[in-house]
């Protein structure tokens, strides 16, 4: 190792990965002819290299994939036939804001407007019964109208007096 | 999907068998990543590239089976029970058990890396990804993939080096600061 070593060593591993530029790559290999030391910590870096990347080639090529897709296929089949409560479930558990929760109460508000807009709307409101006219009788002084209502069971007999003054008798 | 598992899947394992070095392991990662990205694939917003992305997913999955099974196991379980006949019959047996010894040391050697230093040897001693695309994939700067790789590669070959030949110029000498 000798002085120069020292500047070559920050762009060694860059020549190693080759991301040197041609400047920097020409110092280096300028370098490396006169300088054992550094050649050494090269092979060294290209043997670390190949004792990891040949056992996971050699498993690669080893390896028989059609099986592994059959495997994630019928596995994502199966996540597809997910019930519709499976389906929320998951969705919720991937939703930012179902997962903190604050659904709870925005659902328990939802519940109590709907509550009282439920009982306004139906609210049963005054309907004025069908009345029907049973009989009406028209004389030059008077003139009587009888009403008969079936719930309650009432009839009512209007009896007009003269066209000012009207009585009504139940 | 069919379409991206035809294309990725060599990749996806060997970073996967990168990591665990166990063929069973490795391929439950590869099984567990494509299933992750079926689901997620919709939440990719196409900002990074693709493999950038499908590789991180790779990493960080198998990692953490790797941090789950070393909690079930202990090593030494682990290198009697993960010896699997050969089926290349040209080698003799005694350099078979070379082989295998030197494969479990090398194994044993990344167990001992940081994560990310591993992560980061695999991607390019492995995978070939320039520092670039290693960026992109671990979600950091040029520069602290050029720290993680000299000090993994350091540990390595100190780990390493009665079947690495360490020169008189150690990985040392540089000056990367370790980030």
């Amino acid at each position: 190792m000798n002085k120069s070593c020292s500047s070559v060593s920050t762009v060694l591993e860059k020549y190693f990965d080759q991301e040197v530029t041609d400047e920097e790559k020409f110092f280096v290999e300028g370098h490396l002819q006169g300088c054992p030391a550094c050649r050494d910590a090269l092979k060294s870096m290209e043997e670390l290299r190949t004792l990891m990347k040949v056992p996971v080639e050699e498993a690669v090529q080893k390896e028989d994939f059609p099986w592994v897709w059959q495997k994630i296929e019928r596995e994502i089949r199966l996540q597809d036939k997910r019930t519709w409560w499976q389906s929320l479930r998951s969705w919720l558990d991937v939703t930012p804001l179902f997962r903190r929760k604050v659904w709870i109460p925005a659902v328990a508000t939802a519940v109590v407007l709907l509550f009282f807009s439920t009982q306004t709307i139906f609210k049963k409101t005054p309907s004025y019964p069908d009345g029907s006219v049973v009989e009406y009788v028209q004389s030059q002084t008077d003139n009587v109208m009888v009403y008969q209502l079936e719930d309650p069971k009432v009839t009512v007999i209007w009896l007009f007096e003269s066209p000012e003054e009207e009585r009504t008798t139940t | 999907m069919k379409e991206i598992f035809d294309k990725y899947h060599k990749k996806v394992y060997s970073i996967a068998y990168g990591v665990v070095r166990q063929r069973e392991e490795a391929l439950d990662v590869v099984q567990d990543v494509f299933i992750k990205l079926f689901r997620s694939i919709k939440n990719f917003k196409g900002r990074s590239h693709f493999y950038t992305y499908l590789y991180r997913m790779v990493m960080n999955t198998a990692i953490d089976h790797k941090r789950k099974a070393g909690k079930q196991f202990m090593s030494s379980l682990d290198v009697e029970g993960s010896f699997e006949p050969s089926d290349e019959p040209e080698k003799g047996p005694e350099k078979v058990l070379l082989q295998k010894e030197l494969e479990e040391r090398v194994k044993l050697a990344m167990d001992k890396l940081p994560a990310e230093q591993k992560a980061a040897l695999i991607f390019r001693d492995v995978e070939g990804l320039s520092y670039q695309e290693m960026a992109e994939a671990m979600g950091c700067s040029i520069g602290t993939v050029m720290s993680r790789l000299h000090y993994g590669r350091k540990r390595m070959q100190e780990s390493l080096k009665d079947y690495v030949n360490l020169p008189g110029q150690s990985l040392g000498a540089s000056t990367v600061s370790e980030r």
